[in-house]
């Protein structure tokens, strides 16, 4: 039984907004998933109709083998999730939060004490567990959040870009947290706008463009269908179009990024002579040259035709 | 910033100022209103001078004043919060200057639920005070705000927050209403007998009041003007500092 | 309602109790402003005892507790609503729904708060209005129906509060029914007795539930409260309470479906 299951899943807004139009999803137990897009992809509208808290307009889904609609008391009991960090109340301390989810879950006065104990031992909050979260930062919240997701020992944890304008060592922590629930045996649903988030935790990734999976697999396999490594020339003087022109008949050119020319190799890296050779010889004077593996930044933009470059978003703000 | 973005800003813009003027007209009409039919009966006691509405009038227009005023102190904070206020500070404009500038629109716009307030009087029969009076009321509540307004900055400046907001309201409104606000002094009960006594705004109060229950005369309008100015030079003095404070 | 349902309402009482004494700006209209109102008043229009109309009692301020009270439930059940409103706002209700409960519980739990504070600031009134020298007619059964009737009217305002804000999910527009909370105040005998209100009060007021429920809660202080005056209380508070408890399981039906 897949721990979560999508068939056409689909939510129109009023006003004809389609934002989720029409998803498959066939997640397994104990894998983590990642749901990559930009904002306003249809990532939270998704996550919110599996975790009943919108109903979708067409399509079906289950998780953890109850249907999202008809057993949705049975799901809520079977999910975890953590859903933006400002839904989180500043002035409830810590271990006041977690206790209340654990009552939220049906744990006893007792067994929820004994848990928040734990759980914040967990997550690196003991020292801070009496302060009200107002004073937390912002790693801190993450962890929080992701912790009073634990208190029922969810089967199946879902988390809403969890790691979302954090600094690179809190975001380190939550993601070694994560994996450490899967080793556990949770199964793992996010959504993120990060790559290397997709491309470090997943076991699969699907790529989500306007409301529609628009590719789905392993990190490896998504990159290695994208084919052959490139070559990112920078040149020192503005002459990107001979460049072009002097490259093309090496491999199949690519959009340039940043003013950087960039073309295919199918030889991989027994390629680069010739190029360099080639530029020499009409005179351009290379600054750098890089040899690419292909990234999922690379697959985004085959599936979709754009770049996945999330700006930092400011604090609090989401899709 | 797009046009939708800017169209957006430009509209909460005017809803904001729309709420503000709604809540500081509204506020004082529906206390000068309430209050009427509430403790109407009031001027039926041995020694009441006047039709309770008359009485109460000059009172619902200082309360009017001092909610506007208190809001320049509101907007100044969140102008700080947001960062705006510094700016404004390492201009070359001089300190004084600047709170003028802030507390003398404050001054113009309390006259805005004051003129609301009174087309509602006069509607329901509150006595035309003669020109006179209502010129001294008119100047009385320009005072007002302006104390209001200096009270409202000085808060603003120390707590540099607008979660402060319930103290510069309740601070005028408690200035306001412990004077002889409800009844003459000699109906006066308790403690509140006392404080009204020594109110610098009674006199304010009694300044405004005079030409809607009864004439004007100079002996009732100066105390009160000697009290305004008195207040405005404490207030002003206070949130000069606040300034030079925020300033370092 | 399960064994867990009921947990959940206390828990989620108790954090709203908690959040209440947690930042001034929520207590301050409950307690700070009813009680300075109180005071003014009090003193302002103490004399009015003197009047030949006012009904017999011992003092103004034992005729003022009860408009203090009510104001205070009001004021309860408009920042119940407004709290309610930005757990919304930030997404808190999210947390909530996503969790194996009954749906209308996170109503419960904000009321089940209000309640609480509402008689906290009934008890506080008492024990100011005892100090101060007011003296309860009824003695401690009074005290206990006064409680009783001010706790139903935070449960009762408090469904107002949460109706708006479960229909707007905004705190802004719940903020903006705090002068209407004064309107519907001084169109009742809350302040002044019935017979003595002037102008278009007068009428409104006779058929205002607000007098009747001010007068189930003054009656025990000033006077001696009958079946008669208690059933119209009671009576009063069971239509406000339905009308806000059932808009408010009218709007979180419609937010649900919506999907909040």
């Amino acid at each position: 039984m897949p721990a979560i299951e999508a068939n056409g899943l689909e939510r129109t807004f009023e006003g004809g907004i389609h934002a989720v139009a029409g998803v498959d999803l066939d997640v397994a137990e104990k894998e983590i998933y990642a749901f990559l897009g930009p904002n306003g992809a249809g990532k939270t509208t998704t996550v919110r109709m599996l975790t009943t808290l919108l109903q979708p307009t067409g399509g079906s889904a289950r998780v953890a083998g109850f249907d999202v609609v008809a057993e949705a008391a049975n799901v809520r009991r079977s999910i975890g999730v953590a859903l933006q960090e400002a839904a989180l109340d500043p002035l409830m301390t810590g271990r006041e939060l977690i206790r209340l989810q654990a009552t939220l879950h049906g744990l006893s006065r007792q067994a929820g004490r004994e848990k928040a104990d734990s759980l914040l031992e967990r997550v690196d909050l003991v020292d801070a567990a009496d302060r009200q979260v107002g004073t937390y930062s912002g790693g801190m919240r993450r962890r929080l959040d992701l912790a009073s997701a634990l208190v029922h020992e969810p089967k199946v944890l879902f988390l809403d870009e969890p790691t979302t304008g954090l600094d690179p060592v809190s975001r380190r922590t939550i993601w070694e947290e994560v994996e450490q629930l899967n080793r556990e045996g949770t199964t793992v649903f996010l959504t993120t706008q990060y790559l290397e988030e997709a491309d470090q935790l997943a076991d699969r990734v699907g790529i989500i463009d306007f409301g529609r999976i628009v590719a789905e697999d392993t990190p490896g396999r998504l990159k290695a269908g994208i084919g052959h490594p490139h070559l990112e020339i920078r040149l020192v003087e503005d002459v990107a179009e001979r460049a072009r022109e002097v490259v093309a008949g090496f491999g199949k050119p690519r959009p340039s990024k940043d003013g950087a020319v960039l073309v295919e190799l199918e030889g991989g890296a027994g390629g680069v002579a010739p190029v360099v050779r080639a530029l020499d010889d009409a005179g351009l004077a290379v600054e750098s040259l890089d040899l690419v593996e292909p990234t999922l930044d690379d697959v985004f933009l085959e599936k979709t035709g754009h770049h996945l470059e999330p700006e930092e978003p400011e604090a609090g703000e989401s899709e | 910033m797009g046009w939708r973005k800017s169209m957006e800003a430009t509209w909460a813009l005017v809803r904001r100022a729309a709420n503000e003027l709604l809540r500081g007209v509204l506020a004082p009409t529906i206390f000068f209103l309430g209050l009427t039919s509430v403790f109407g009966a009031l001027d039926n006691l041995a020694g009441f001078p006047a039709p309770y509405k008359d009485w109460l009038i000059p009172v619902s227009l200082l309360q009017g004043a001092g909610f506007t005023g208190a809001a320049t102190g509101v907007n100044l904070a969140r102008d700080i919060e947001q960062g705006w206020f510094d700016r404004l500070l390492v201009s070359p404009a001089p300190r004084p200057v600047i709170l003028a500038g802030l507390v003398l629109s404050a001054a113009l716009r309390s006259l805005i639920p004051a003129i609301f307030l009174l087309i509602v009087g006069f509607a329901i029969g509150v006595q035309w005070p003669g020109l006179d009076g209502l010129l001294i009321a008119l100047l009385v509540v320009m005072g007002m705000g302006t104390v209001a307004a200096c009270w409202g900055t000085t808060l603003a400046l120390k707590y540099r927050s607008q979660s402060a907001a319930p103290l510069m309201q309740a601070g005028m409104l408690l200035l306001v209403l412990t004077t002889t606000a409800y009844a003459p002094l000699a109906l006066l009960t308790g403690w509140l007998h006392t404080v009204a006594r020594y109110n610098p705004v009674t006199q304010v109060v009694e300044a405004a009041r005079q030409g809607f229950i009864g004439s004007v005369t100079w002996g009732n309008t100066w105390p009160g003007l000697v009290a305004l100015a008195g207040l405005l030079a404490v207030l002003s003095a206070l949130a000069l500092r606040g300034m030079h404070r925020t300033a370092i | 309602m399960t064994r867990t349902d009921l947990r959940v309402v206390a828990a989620l009482g108790a954090r709203s109790v908690k959040q209440t004494f947690r930042r001034p700006q929520l207590l301050a209209p409950i307690v700070v402003f009813p009680s300075i109102l109180l005071a003014i008043q009090t003193a302002g229009a103490g004399q009015a005892v003197n009047l030949p109309e006012f009904p017999p009692v011992n003092s103004f301020l034992d005729f003022m507790l009860a408009g203090a009270m009510i104001q205070a439930t009001l004021l309860a059940g408009n920042s119940g609503g407004i709290a309610l409103a930005v757990d919304i706002e930030m997404g808190f209700t999210d947390r909530l729904l996503a969790a194996p409960i009954s749906r209308f519980g996170m109503v419960l739990g904000r009321l089940a708060g209000t309640g609480v504070l509402s008689l906290l600031a009934g008890i506080w009134f008492i024990v100011v209005g005892l100090i101060f020298g007011a003296q309860i007619n009824d003695g401690v059964p009074g005290v206990i129906v006064m409680l009783l009737l001010v706790t139903l009217s935070g449960l009762a305002f408090g469904g107002i509060g949460a109706a708006v804000a479960l229909r707007t999910g905004r705190a802004s527009v719940v903020q903006g029914l705090f002068p209407l909370v004064f309107v519907i105040l001084f169109l009742s005998s809350a302040f002044f007795p019935q017979d003595l209100l002037t102008g278009p009060a007068a009428t409104i007021a006779q058929y205002n539930p607000l007098s009747f429920i001010v007068e189930g809660i003054r009656d025990p202080v000033i006077s001696s409260l009958t079946w008669e005056v208690f059933g119209k209380a009671i009576a009063s508070l069971a239509l406000v309470g339905a009308i806000g408890i059932g808009l408010s399981a009218l709007a979180l039906r419609r937010r649900l479906r919506a999907g909040g």
